[in-house]
């Protein structure tokens, strides 16, 4: 233990603004803390995870220790830094210091033929939180008003959290599983705590919220925080932000949820749902409990005593003669129901604070973010889009477009700006094509692989005579174009569902107006994924929009290459190693994936097995095609011309005929 | 469980019997030292083998039972057992579930019988182990592989005053919540079957580090189907190997059975064990 001496505890000029705190200087902090007699309460490395539990010294803090969190799936990381709160929530929740899982409420006893009862007096030690967060912060508000809020006060919560001291911790990081700004409830420490602190390289920026705060604060070693602290504590809260965004849109949901109690989706999930009752206890703002008796074989004296339970045991409403939830289903909405919906009605706010704690501590990886979406959609879900008539359907017919900018995108491939082109065009849908055309050179299925308002934008490899001439035409040069064609990405049935889309090479280009779609309209959808393999660094397409569909636009981005150059720091190998080892719950899950159709086989297999049904993972098919619109036959393929019943097919669809030789 | 609540009355006669078992779960009976001298100043242990040798016929106010009926003589016994029983309660996994020895139930008993003994002609068993409530009404069971001590006193605490025992029908994950015990699942990816098993137990397995392998046996509508598929698919284990998780202790009652049957993992993997006779697996391909 790190014992400061005395010069630093003097009397020092109180700061207008926040401070800083060298990082081994919070250290001051706990011993203060701990000379009021108090027990801090921190987080700290234990069992493989991190917890929060009595800490001492800066030495019980997890120094340089992350965590990456996934629905049903929980792993520490080792930092490359000294941080001491590079991690968001854990299993923990400070509800076992003001609301412990088991509590003695009363003693009775039995003399002759009295009997008496006496409350068991209520832990009153002071205790600090060092390290909770703004979903931390909303919980205890939320239980302030369910235990001491209303006509009547539960006396046992009402005096542990009276000497609650809070020293909370501005989130600088973010797990796949956090939904704070959703439920409103942060990452930005706004209220309910004593001190903040907001962690940056060297240490902290510290500031105070109450009396009790600004008391301590005076008595730290602290010198005045720069501006370009101050600039960067409040960019990185900033960044968690738009990092989290808007899984769960919360406008409506109580009406929304409220109007779906028969949906068919309750019984799916409860298929899934073991009602083990994790959720509920990892929650930091599930009160329900039980009573429980001991007595002594005598009978005479016994205990009273309150524990958690949970609405998903099946014993939690159950009265002589059954049980009034006896499905899994009923359970199920029972506690998403409260959670969401009817905790406004009770209490006057959302009963979940976006923690994220129930989605990773799922054994089975159920995310309440996915259920919410598909039972209660924030946008309803559109009919599926009706195609533009193509022009120029039929194979002698063209309309020209002119070329305004071309733009190496690899060494052999070149994406083509066209303007002058029909407006059918602009009103194409994603994953359709153009059959394209240069005089002398036979037409070419070329992917629309951006849509503009007067315009298209064509990739095309140079891998044939025709395809290196198209390749090679100049700014002001023509062309000749049919369609749109073909059938389109089914980004209806997307809406609500995490996205996968997998993809190779040129396989991109008919899939970039998918994720053009997506940007345009996040909020729509949950999870999207995009794996995109090539075969060399170099040969990776439209590079500037991938690391700004990573950055900015909340798309997790996975890349891949066969092959290596000296500059690669990213991984090596065929694209679906990028996620084989994925703990996935498919069943939210739609894929679409463009590429070899051996690469697509064993992305289908792999999506299967996360339990993806065949019915939502498409694939786009490549085979040889002249007139593009089912005439000329080179495309057929069993009962389907994939010009024109695809190029967009459900492995669902194709049956036993996908990626069988010889069809 | 299916409990009746009223007293049975000032020093009931209580005797302790065994069929197909280890006596381990007896041995939980004697190992409560502490309550030991209030156990026989309440309860006048009449018969109870492992701790004396005085008999009793009967009537029992108590009767427990421990183990599997597995012998052709067990049929008969068990009947006139609860005959002479007020309150008959199984204690431990063979009596409430068939115990390991149930694993029998899914093999092939001649076979094991000439297997295992020399003289198998000498061995009077049954093809099957079976749970006592298979045979006669229980009034109450004490789950465990061994029963838990807390739970026994329990037990013979709501026997004296008369009110219903309170044995938690939750999964042994509230217990690990409630004790802060780390998902061992979800923080090591260890499969536990604690999801689907009734607690009573205190979590130990998980508390030190190792996942559930469900001794106190399933709990009320345990979604032994759901886990499976979870950790078949999401943990992307073998059919076999998720099967031979719920093949324990306990793996003879519903719905453990059919995910066993269902999936396999009785067998020992071991070469010629598998898949018949030996020789028939030999050869490399």
């Amino acid at each position: 233990m790190v014992i400061r001496t005395a010069p630093l505890r003097g009397h020092r000029q109180a700061l207008e603004g926040p401070g800083f705190l060298a990082r081994p200087d919070l250290q001051i902090l706990i011993d203060l803390l701990r000379e009021e007699g108090r027990r801090v309460i921190g987080p700290t490395v234990s069992d493989g995870a991190i917890v929060l539990d009595e800490i001492t010294t800066l030495e019980d803090l997890p120094r340089g220790v992350g965590d990456e969190q996934a629905p049903g799936r929980y792993r520490l990381r080792r930092r490359n830094d000294e941080r001491l709160f590079g991690f968001v929530v854990g299993p923990t929740s400070w509800k076992k210091w003001t609301f412990p899982a088991l509590v003695p409420l009363t003693r009775a006893s039995k003399d002759g033929h009295k009997v008496s009862f006496a409350p068991e007096p209520p832990d009153t030690a002071p205790v600090a939180f060092l390290g909770a967060r703004a979903c931390d912060l909303a919980a205890l508000g939320v239980h302030d008003t369910v235990f001491t809020g209303t006509a009547y006060v539960d006396p046992d919560y009402a005096a542990r959290r009276a000497r609650v001291f809070i020293v909370a911790v501005q989130c600088t990081n973010a797990a796949s599983t956090c939904f704070c700004t959703s439920m409103g409830t942060g990452p930005e420490v706004e209220g309910g705590h004593d001190i903040v602190l907001t962690e940056l390289d060297a240490g902290f920026l510290v500031e105070a919220d109450s009396a009790a705060g600004h008391v301590f604060m005076a008595k730290l070693p602290l010198r005045p925080a720069s501006a370009a602290e101050q600039y960067g504590a409040a960019a990185t809260v900033a960044a968690v932000r738009a990092r989290i965004g808007d899984p769960v849109p919360a406008a409506g949901l109580h009406d929304r949820l409220l109007a779906q109690l028969d949906h068919p989706r309750w019984a799916q999930v409860a298929e899934r749902c073991i009602t083990c009752g994790n959720c509920t206890l990892a929650c930091p703002t599930c009160f329900c409990t039980t009573l429980t008796q001991t007595t002594d074989l005598t009978g005479v004296d016994a205990v009273m005593y309150r524990s958690w339970d949970s609405c998903f045991s099946p014993g939690f409403a159950k009265v002589a003669g059954g049980s009034f939830r006896s499905r899994p289903r009923d359970r199920y909405r029972q506690w998403l129901t409260h959670k969401f919906a009817t905790w406004w009605d009770q209490f006057g706010s959302s009963g979940c604070v976006g923690c994220g704690r129930c989605v990773t501590w799922c054994p089975v990886g159920i995310d309440v973010r996915d259920e919410l979406n598909a039972i209660a959609p924030a946008v309803p879900l559109v009919p599926e889009t009706k195609l533009v008539e193509p022009v120029a359907a039929t194979p002698n017919d063209f309309v020209t477009a002119r070329v305004v900018a071309t733009r190496q995108e690899t060494s052999d491939t070149t994406s083509l700006t066209l303007t002058g082109t029909d407006p059918a065009f602009a009103q194409g849908s994603t994953g359709q094509f153009a059959m394209v055309a240069l005089p002398g050179f036979p037409p070419l299925p070329i992917s629309i692989s951006r849509f503009l308002p007067d315009g298209i934008e064509l990739t095309i490899r140079g891998a044939g005579p025709a395809t290196r001439a198209m390749c090679a035409l100049q700014v002001g040069e023509q062309l000749g174009l049919r369609g749109p064609l073909g059938n389109n990405w089914p980004l209806d049935r997307a809406v609500g569902r995490d996205l996968v889309i997998v993809t190779g090479g040129i396989g991109l280009a008919p899939l970039r107006p998918v994720l053009h779609a997506i940007v345009a309209g996040r909020r729509r959808f949950g999870d999207v994924k995009l794996f995109y393999g090539a075969r060399t660094p170099a040969d990776l397409l439209y590079r500037d929009e991938l690391e700004r569909w990573a950055a900015r636009d909340g798309i997790e981005v996975s890349l891949t290459v066969d092959r290596a150059g000296p500059d690669w720091t990213g991984r090596v190998g065929i694209v679906t190693h990028l996620f084989d080892q994925a703990v996935w719950d498919g069943a939210n899950m739609i894929a679409f994936v463009c590429g070899p159709e051996r690469m697509m086989q064993a992305t289908a297999t792999t999506l299967a097995g996360r339990g993806v049904p065949a019915s939502r993972i498409h694939v786009t098919l490549e085979r040889h095609m002249e007139c593009g619109i089912g005439l000329c036959g080179h495309c057929q393929m069993g009962q389907y011309f994939v010009c024109r019943d695809g190029p967009v097919f459900s492995i669902g669809q194709l049956g036993d005929i996908f990626g069988r030789e010889g069809i | 469980m299916t409990t009746h609540a009223a007293p049975v009355g000032a020093r009931p006669r209580v005797g302790v019997v065994k069929f197909a078992s280890c006596d381990g779960c007896q041995l939980t009976l004697l190992d409560l030292e502490d309550e030991l001298l209030s156990i026989v100043e309440h309860f006048e242990i009449v018969d109870f083998p492992e701790a004396t040798s005085s008999r009793s016929p009967g009537p029992y106010d108590v009767l427990f039972v421990e183990g599997s009926v597995s012998e052709p003589a067990h049929l008969e016994r068990i009947v006139e057992l609860r005959r002479r029983t007020r309150y008959l309660v199984t204690i431990g996994a063979c009596a409430t579930a068939g115990g390991i020895q149930a694993l029998r139930n899914w093999g092939d008993h001649d076979a094991f019988r000439a297997g295992v003994y020399a003289h198998p002609e000498w061995i009077e068993s049954l093809a099957r182990s079976t749970p006592i409530a298979e045979h006669v009404a229980v009034d109450a069971e004490l789950r465990g592989c061994p029963i838990d001590p807390g739970q026994l006193v329990e037990l013979l605490t709501a026997l004296t005053t008369g009110r219903r025992p309170q044995l938690r029908d939750e999964s042994v994950c509230m217990e690990c919540k409630r004790r802060g015990v780390v998902c061992v699942m979800v923080s090591k990816g260890i499969p536990c079957l604690g999801q689907v098993t009734q607690t009573g137990c205190g979590a130990i397995c998980p508390r030190f580090g190792r996942g559930c392998y469900g001794c106190f046996g399933p709990r009320e509508q345990a979604n032994a189907a759901g886990l499976s598929r979870h950790l078949q698919m999401a943990g992307d284990r073998p059919r076999e190997e998720v099967g031979r998780l719920f093949a324990g202790f306990t793996a003879y009652n519903e719905p453990f059975r059919s995910m066993v049957t269902e999936l396999g993992g009785t067998r020992t993997g071991r070469t010629g064990t598998a898949t018949g006779p030996a020789g028939t697996t030999g050869g490399k391909r």
